[in-house]
């Protein structure tokens, strides 16, 4: 008796750590295949809809996939007509370092050496300056790049005369921002950046079709899943219960049904709290004078980051103040947002949807469905990230509500059968 | 294996003395579990024809029997072994598939003392399905190899939230069922003390 309880703990040691190589192994699929997961949790009630008006189930979930597959060509090509041509990202640099410049110019009071300031800047320059510096570093134009950006806009072939000038008059005080700030950090010479041109950008090139070649592959699992999980009427539940022995049916069933809840209760709780700041955050920043093409970027980035605890937050905040710093002119919906406090105006945006998703979002649609205490967030996030990358932060959460539902209703199940 | 109010009361009206713990278990082990106005069924029969002769489900048409079937669970059981024991929370409502399952109760010593033995279609433990996870009263063991269904309570919820009226079916049965069964059951109780009074009295 003894002997069989020691090999039964033998084996379900073995199968833990076969579970962890296997998670390990196959971590590139993880995130696919749970947003697959996801999709279909959240379309069950859709599928169940069409059938009770006697559409087949095959019929219901191919209708849905058909809906998912235009929503994801039509996705792909905004993005692929959002993405910037050379040029444009050439210019955007441009402005971007522009911007960057002269918003910290005007903060801390930067006179035109670059090397004396405000109280603000005698305080905080040594922290800022670097990464100012490396933040320069990236945006800069390259030697073959400026010349490729100025020349054809001095000799007046571009087609807009009024912007092109602008353009390389922003190229102009860049440049002297650089020398400036070369002069100051002691260098001489401004920082000029090697060419991107040559062998190592081709590597990084075919370096990057390869990583999209895989990212596609690894994704290729998610309808897969989708389709799965919607076309299964109960026999993946039946199959799992099959395999347990009789007296640990009814058990099974009740953890099953806890487990159940509790992730239906996180995926719909998650999914409605994301959709609901998406929407605030398109709100409010289109109010401060975010343009809606773009507040709806941010706020499809803000929503889909909420995922992950904490990071909604940081998303929201990173694309309003990147808008902010790039944007020219403005035309907010309020009258107070003026041009110059337009990025303190996006911060008290975010800020808002913020507080909002805290006090009234969480508490109404997340409910009681992730009691978690915040450290076990955050060192759930931060192990995840650390063990798994991205698909970790991804998971962690529900993993851990997951793993905690499983042992306290065993517990509870087991100890009311009277198996332990 | 029917038992009806008419036939409880003939049961109970008879010679013989009721003054039995177990005997008066019994006919309240009867009343609970009997599935009232069942068929008897052929065993090799498909899945979905064999739940449209369960009561619980005579309001279903075919399309729900085959979902229904896509649902339930099939459990085995080995003689003598126990399907439910009594003091144990249920969660699951049980039909008899093939074979037969009697239903004990506990006696002083741990002895269990036959109630009444259940046949296809016979369902037990339906209050599993509606209320919170009381306490069973009886313990129910295989006599001779037995094929059951299982229906959970959680399946029956997600079949209320996916297929409400299909749910509704099966609740407002099941309520009738129950209601049935304690009339049955009152009457028992009553007639048995009646009974017991008549007995006692000089």
């Amino acid at each position: 008796m003894r002997a069989v309880v020691v090999m039964a703990y033998v084996a379900a040691a073995a199968a833990v750590v076969l579970a962890a190589y296997l998670v390990w192994a196959l971590r590139s699929f993880i995130v696919p295949a749970f947003v697959g997961g996801l999709l279909a949790y959240i379309c069950r009630p859709l599928v169940a809809r069409l059938e009770r008006h006697r559409i087949p189930r095959g019929v219901a979930v191919g209708l849905l996939l058909l809906v998912f597959g235009v929503v994801a060509l039509v996705g792909l090509n905004s993005v692929r007509a959002a993405i910037p041509s050379e040029t444009a990202l050439l210019e955007l640099r441009v402005r971007a370092l522009y911007a960057l410049h002269h918003r910290y110019q005007a903060l801390m009071g930067l006179d035109s050496s670059w090397s004396h300031g405000n109280g603000l800047y005698r305080l905080t320059h040594r922290d800022l300056d670097p990464l100012i510096d490396r933040v320069t570093d990236a945006l800069a134009l390259t030697a073959e790049e400026r010349v490729q950006f100025v020349a054809p806009r001095e000799a007046g072939t571009d087609t807009t005369a009024a912007a092109s000038g602008r353009l390389v008059e922003y190229e102009r005080t860049n440049a002297h921002a650089l020398e400036m700030r070369a002069r100051r950090a002691g260098r001489g010479e401004p920082a000029i950046k090697p060419s991107a041109a040559g062998p190592a950008a081709t590597a990084m090139a075919e370096g990057g079709a390869a990583g999209l070649g895989e990212v596609l592959s690894s994704w290729a699992i998610a309808p897969l899943i989708f389709l799965f999980l919607l076309a299964d009427t109960g026999s993946l539940k039946r199959g799992l219960l099959a395999a347990v022995p009789n007296r640990l049916f009814e058990p099974a069933l009740a953890v099953l049904a806890d487990v159940d809840e509790a992730l239906g209760n996180y995926v719909r709780g998650i999914f409605l709290e994301c959709c609901a700041l998406g929407v605030t955050v398109i709100v409010f920043t289109t109010l401060v004078g975010v343009p809606l093409r773009w507040a709806i970027a941010i706020g499809i980035f803000t929503g889909a980051s909420n995922v992950i605890p904490y990071m909604g937050f940081a998303a929201a905040l990173l694309g309003g103040l990147a808008y902010a710093l790039l944007a020219e002119d403005v035309h907010p919906l309020i009258p107070l947002v003026t041009a110059e406090s337009f990025a303190i105006w996006v911060v008290v945006a975010v800020v808002l949807a913020e507080l909002l998703k805290n006090v009234l979002y969480e508490p109404l649609v997340l409910g009681g469905a992730v009691k978690l205490h915040p450290l076990v967030i955050v060192s759930g996030v931060v192990g995840g990230a650390a063990l798994f990358g991205p698909a970790g932060m991804f998971l962690a959460i529900p993993t851990i509500t997951i793993v905690r539902v499983l042992i306290t209703s065993s517990a509870r199940h087991l100890k009311a059968y009277g198996l332990v | 294996m029917n038992l009806t109010v008419s036939g409880l009361k003939k049961i109970l009206l008879s010679p013989r003395s009721h003054t039995d713990a177990a005997d008066l278990d019994a006919i309240r082990a009867r009343a609970l579990f009997e599935a009232p106005d069942s068929a008897g069924t052929k065993p090799d029969r498909s899945l979905a024809d064999f739940l449209a002769h369960v009561s619980l489900f005579e309001d279903l048409g075919r399309r729900d029997l085959a979902r229904l079937a896509r649902i339930v669970h099939e459990r085995d059981y080995a003689d003598g072994e126990y399907i439910c024991e009594e003091g144990r929370p249920g969660v699951a409502l049980f039909i008899v598939r093939r074979g037969v399952v009697e239903v004990v109760t506990r006696a002083a010593g741990d002895r269990d003392v036959p109630l009444a033995l259940l046949e296809p279609p016979a369902s037990f433990e339906e209050t599993a399905l509606i209320g919170p996870e009381m306490p069973r009263w009886f313990s129910v063991r295989a006599r001779g190899p037995v094929s059951l269904l299982g229906l959970g309570k959680s399946d029956l919820e997600a079949l209320s939230v996916d297929f409400p009226v299909m749910a509704n079916k099966v609740l407002i049965r099941l309520a009738a069922l129950m209601a049935a069964r304690l009339r049955t059951l009152l009457d028992a109780e009553f007639l048995g003390e009646s009974d017991q009074r008549t007995e006692g009295a000089p």
